[in-house]
């Protein structure tokens, strides 16, 4: 126990999770060049999937790692190898205004959080059942497939159309 | 010793945290003992297919020249290029490699599952954790600040993109017809309905064996790194170990995708009179020498044709696939 946290496996994998993302997000902003920031995103996506299946939701996680970590991560790369020309090192000096600013904004930021979360009654379940009686990729595919099949049907020809549209859009400008 | 061994299904405590560091441990081993004896392996199938002895020098047949290729590797220079982004061009071989690895930890090697994570969702964590590999073939490609290097990893990227999408709809039939994302119960499956699931699903095989030579960047989709164009593709500026990296991912990725080949389509280790662990290690062997007869026979493809057949003919084939095992399904049951 430190600070009421009991130390289990989950505890440790959480804190070390936790640091991953944090260090990433602060290499993520400080960084100079945008490839380097790009590689942090890539940490940030990581971390935040580990967090996904420590809470259980392996589909969710696998997702996470599947969609951002690969396809968005690279295609952000790719974009950036294509358009990015010259030298981005150049950022705007900091003063004294700015850092002030930055500091009274995060203690802010801070003291919010703190005020909400510390607000908040967080219900726990005192029984000992398990939340998850089934996998979660079945009760994922039943909440899906079966409860709301036509709101997801719906929404996958709203995203057809969305693609459409912008392929139609795309080839405007090139002509 | 229970949940020293028992560790995928007990709670974690410390005693099933060490068998899963020695499973790891060994597992590493293990693979790269068969690497080495895969590069041997496909030098000396290469050489007899083109009428040549292939390796016969070092030891008795030849058989100790990966281990003097690898020494050699592992004692040359690291060379770091002036003019390369030296923090990404350190770090690209270690993103390469390291979810080569991570995806072993799926795959059912023998019916006892001592080194196999029964995860619900395997198949997806195959497919998820070898996209990152991509990221590591591209920051090398850019970081060597070498335009052969970024050519390479440009391609690599459309590349293995694009064949990733039909690579994961040909395995939804087997999905589907298994009930599972878990590849543990996807080998029960086949047990259980006595019969592999290339019979089945035979078009979903074709789809995967070609998306997946794609995906492992072999001949006759070798584009990012075709020799006579691109010199050796994104890591033409690597040496010694950090091209050892590369190569080592990429073989680990031969033996990964012929394992989940035979997990997913040819009965994983089931199989009459023989151990398990010898009926995955034929069939694997089996799949692996379809990918280096493939190799010394077909020419390489033209850039044009790469993208279009991944999207007009490889994708619409696959979603025909799960259609018509869909329908299938629905009439017989």
């Amino acid at each position: 126990m430190i600070f009421g946290i009991p130390i289990t496996g989950q505890t440790i994998t959480y804190f070390l999770l936790a640091l991953i993302i944090m260090i990433s997000g602060v290499m993520l902003m400080s960084l100079q060049k945008v490839m380097h920031m790009a590689v942090a995103l890539g940490g940030v996506f990581l971390g935040v999937a580990g967090i996904f299946i420590l809470l259980g939701a392996d589909f969710l996680g696998m997702a996470q790692i599947l969609i951002y970590a690969g396809a968005i991560t690279i295609l952000m790369v790719f974009a950036l190898m294509l358009t990015q020309r010259g030298d981005d090192t150049e950022s705007p000096p900091a003063n004294g205004w700015r850092v002030g600013g930055a500091l009274v904004f995060v203690v802010l930021l801070c003291a919010a959080f703190l005020y909400v979360l510390r607000g908040t009654a967080w219900p726990v379940t005192q029984s000992a059942v398990d939340p998850y009686t089934q996998p979660s990729v079945v009760l994922l595919a039943q909440s899906i497939f079966h409860t709301y099949t036509v709101p997801f049907e719906l929404v996958s020809v709203l995203l057809t159309v969305a693609l459409v549209g912008a392929v139609v859009i795309a080839r405007k400008e090139e002509e | 010793m229970a949940s020293l061994w028992g560790w995928h299904t007990s709670a974690l405590t410390g005693i099933s945290f060490l068998g899963m560091i020695i499973g790891a441990v060994i597992v590493l081993l293990l693979i790269l003992g068969i690497v080495s004896y895969l590069i041997y392996f496909e030098r000396k199938v290469i050489g007899w297919m083109q009428g040549r002895i292939g390796p016969n020098r070092v030891g008795p047949f030849g058989l100790l020249q990966s281990v003097a290729d690898i020494l050699k590797l592992l004692i040359k220079e690291d060379v770091i290029p002036t003019n390369a982004d030296r923090a990404l061009f350190l770090l690209a071989p270690v993103i390469a490699f390291v979810p080569s690895f991570m995806v072993l930890a799926v795959i059912p090697f023998t019916a006892t599952h001592y080194f196999t994570a029964g995860l619900n969702v395997g198949v997806l964590y195959y497919i998820a954790l070898s996209s990152i590999t991509i990221l590591g073939i591209v920051m090398g490609g850019w970081a060597s600040n070498n335009k052969y290097s970024l050519l390479g990893g440009m391609r690599s990227a459309a590349q293995m993109i694009s064949y990733e999408i039909p690579l994961g709809l040909s395995l939804l039939g087997v999905i589907m017809l298994s009930g599972s994302l878990n590849l543990n119960q996807i080998v029960a499956a086949q047990n259980y309905g006595h019969v592999w699931f290339i019979i089945p699903q035979i078009i979903g095989f074709v789809v995967f064996v070609i998306s997946g030579i794609a995906e492992l960047n072999r001949t006759p989709f070798d584009l990012p790194e075709a020799e006579s164009e691109l010199v050796a593709g994104y890591f033409t500026e690597y040496s010694g170990f950090r091209f050892a990296f590369f190569m080592l991912a990429e073989y680990v990725y031969v033996f990964a995708i012929s394992a989940l080949a035979t997990t997913m389509f040819l009965g994983g280790w089931s199989g009459p009179f023989l151990p398990s662990w010898l009926w995955f290690a034929i069939k694997v062997s089996a799949c692996i020498f379809f990918l280096f007869w493939v190799r010394a026979t077909m020419p390489r493809i033209r850039g044009d044709q790469l993208m279009g057949f991944a999207w007009k003919v490889l994708i619409p084939v696959a979603l025909f696939n799960i259609l018509l095992t869909g329908a299938v399904y629905e009439i017989h049951l």
